[in-house]
């Protein structure tokens, strides 16, 4: 027995923080069980309902898997190009704005004005409602909706990178990091301009659009299904894209070292632009399914979520594209299950709180230094 | 100077590489100055020099990385300078950097097959010539290129350089880092590949062995031209041996 203690006791000298971390979760779960058993033990204890951690858990899956397709973007220009992408945040944005525009074109065309269905305005008596986006009365618009997303942002993502970074290609990461904030101001208040700066609804409510699975207590609504479907369904895409063909592996390749990638051949720019389409695709297509779990828009919530998005990024290990959905998964259920300890108003800073200690016991991510790319 | 060693440093006959008053650098630094410098086809030809002689800055010139600043590099009857790595590669140059010289994240397949990027197939015959060519490479095919020891990392280097079938095939230190029981072997591999009838034009420090196999060799000291002559013939000579090869 003697030397087990003493290899125990050894690493915790050695890791303190580890330790730390340790005690905190283990004290956390002993909470959360006697909180799920009903039994109050002085400051721990008190009651939760198997029901709310289901819930709980399952909201933060879903918001996990929006942040993570953001963050595969992020990630991606950050290994190929060497620079934090400010604007990444603001690509979201975009995706949600302009996805959501062409969705209630479709939904409503006829019934209202062309220019208030593309600006995602209430016009006159039509309210969202009578719009009718919501994926069990218009699937046909809200698919339409998500590839319109897609392909508005990866469109825009080029045009920045040719307007600003592709200039600024031999400059450092900070210039460019610099630069990407400019970027970020300018399509943030071109959206402003464009869209107005109100926040208002966007989908539809519909009745019996829950489907309760009874044996966990859990009411998942049809929108969050749809979420489910499209993020794992465009991470697996992503997932085959890198793994098996010619542009991904060149991908990889740049990714692990952009000097021999180009004497070996690699058509440099040419990977690039294919990352930004595929990056700033799935920016977009995350912004608009963000809208689709909220409800409701405004023109910088993308911005907002960017700080969400890095945190998951850094915690994944910036430069992986799994550490980055890993990382966004982490980040979600952080956010939305902290809340059984904490204020609701403070859960973003729990989900800080977690990159935080990441960065202090392993700065290089979860997935950092194991895979790029 | 009393060498016996030659100092005409152009060829008589035909060059693939043809180099003639080259200066280059990088930004506002000179390295290179005059610099002259021919392989024939088929011919192995190796630089030596000491230390910050400019030896693999006339590589990087011939790939297009450094900044030229005179003079002119010619492949088989062309002007490559200024050409973009991508279309020096497909004139069938193949180059082998010396340092960080494998994708770690990809294969052993994946990096072979990058060296093919700019054909529309992957050339599957070609990958079969390089796995018989290096058959340890055929059983770590699947197997992550960094996790590899260094004698197989520059297998793989050389395996993608050689993945378009190159007329000539620039090695940048291709000793450098390996273990001192595998060097000869992979002085041996250059032979082959050379035998086969890839001109071979190589950088290297471990320069009696060097000019111990190769056809010709070039001394270069401060980024010019000192010596030219057949590898045997600078191994002999007194000058060169005590000046570059220790005595």
């Amino acid at each position: 027995m003697g030397t087990t203690d003493s290899s125990i006791v050894d690493s915790a000298r050695a890791r303190p923080g580890l330790l730390f971390v340790a005690l905190l979760g283990g004290l956390l779960l002993v909470d959360l069980a006697a909180k799920l058993a009903g039994v109050g033990l002085g400051p721990i204890g008190g009651s939760i309902s198997v029901d709310r951690l289901g819930s709980n858990l399952w909201n933060g899956v879903v918001i996990g898997l929006v942040i993570g397709l953001a963050g595969i973007g992020l990630s991606m220009t950050y290994s190929i190009l060497s620079f934090a992408n400010f604007a990444h945040g603001d690509l979201v944005s975009v995706g949600a704005f302009s996805g959501w525009g062409v969705a209630f074109l479709i939904a409503g065309l006829g019934d209202v004005s062309v220019r208030a269905l593309l600006t995602v305005r209430d016009a006159g008596n039509a309210s969202p409602g009578d719009i009718g986006a919501h994926i069990l009365t218009t699937p046909g618009a809200i698919l339409v909706g998500l590839l319109a997303a897609f392909v508005v942002t990866a469109l825009l993502a080029v045009a920045l990178d040719r307007a600003f970074y592709k200039p600024m290609r031999d400059r450092d990461g900070i210039s460019l990091l610099i630069a990407s904030i400019g970027a970020a101001l300018i399509v943030r208040y071109l959206l402003q301009f464009v869209y107005g700066s109100d926040r208002r609804g966007i989908t539809a409510s519909v009745d019996a659009s829950n489907l309760a699975f009874d044996p966990l207590g859990l009411s998942v609504n049809a929108h969050e299904l749809t979420i489910l479907v499209a993020a794992v369904g465009l991470m697996l895409a992503m997932h085959g894209m890198l793994q098996h063909t010619k542009l991904g592996t060149a991908m990889r390749a740049m990714a692990d070292n952009k000097d021999l990638a180009l004497i070996t051949g690699i058509p440099a720019e040419r990977v690039v632009t294919a990352t930004w389409i595929i990056g700033g695709g799935l920016a977009g297509a995350s912004g608009y399914l963000y809208v689709l779990l909220r409800g409701t828009i405004q023109f910088d919530f993308g911005w907002l979520l960017l700080l969400l998005i890095f945190a998951a990024v850094i915690l994944g290990g910036i430069g992986s594209v799994y550490g980055a959905i890993v990382g966004g998964l982490v980040i979600g259920v952080v956010f939305t299950t902290s809340t059984i300890w904490i204020p609701s108003d403070f859960n973003q800073a729990a989900a800080f709180g977690v990159m935080i200690l990441m960065l202090l016991l392993r700065p290089e991510g979860l997935f950092g230094g194991v895979t790029t790319t | 100077m009393t060498a016996d060693a030659g100092t005409g440093h152009a060829i008589d006959g035909d060059a693939i590489l043809r180099i003639r008053d080259l200066d280059a650098g990088y930004g506002d630094l000179q390295i290179l100055s005059d610099v002259v410098l021919d392989v024939a086809d088929g011919e192995y030809v190796t630089i030596v020099g000491p230390n910050g002689a400019g030896k693999s800055t006339v590589m990087k010139t011939v790939f297009g990385l450094t900044t030229h600043m005179g003079g002119t590099v010619e492949f088989e009857g062309k002007s490559i300078q200024g050409l973009a790595p991508e279309r020096i590669i497909r004139e069938g140059v193949g180059f082998v950097p010396q340092n960080d010289n494998v994708f770690p994240g990809l294969s052993v397949r994946e990096n072979l097959e990058m060296g093919a990027y700019i054909l529309d197939e992957v050339p599957e015959d070609q990958i079969e010539t390089i796995y018989d060519r290096f058959p340890i490479l055929r059983e770590r095919s699947d197997q992550k290129a960094g996790t590899l020891s260094g004698g197989q990392r520059q297998m793989v280097a050389m395996g993608r350089a050689l993945m378009l079938d190159p007329d000539l095939l620039l090695l940048d230190e291709p000793s450098a880092g390996l273990a001192p029981d595998l060097v000869s072997d992979m002085f041996d591999r250059i032979d082959r590949i050379n035998d086969s009838g890839t001109a071979v034009l190589m950088v290297e420090q471990n320069a009696k062995e060097a000019l111990r196999r190769c056809d010709r060799g070039y001394v270069l000291v401060n980024g010019e031209n000192r010596y030219t002559d057949r590898g045997d013939v600078l191994l002999a000579d007194e000058d060169v041996r005590r000046d570059f090869l220790g005595g």
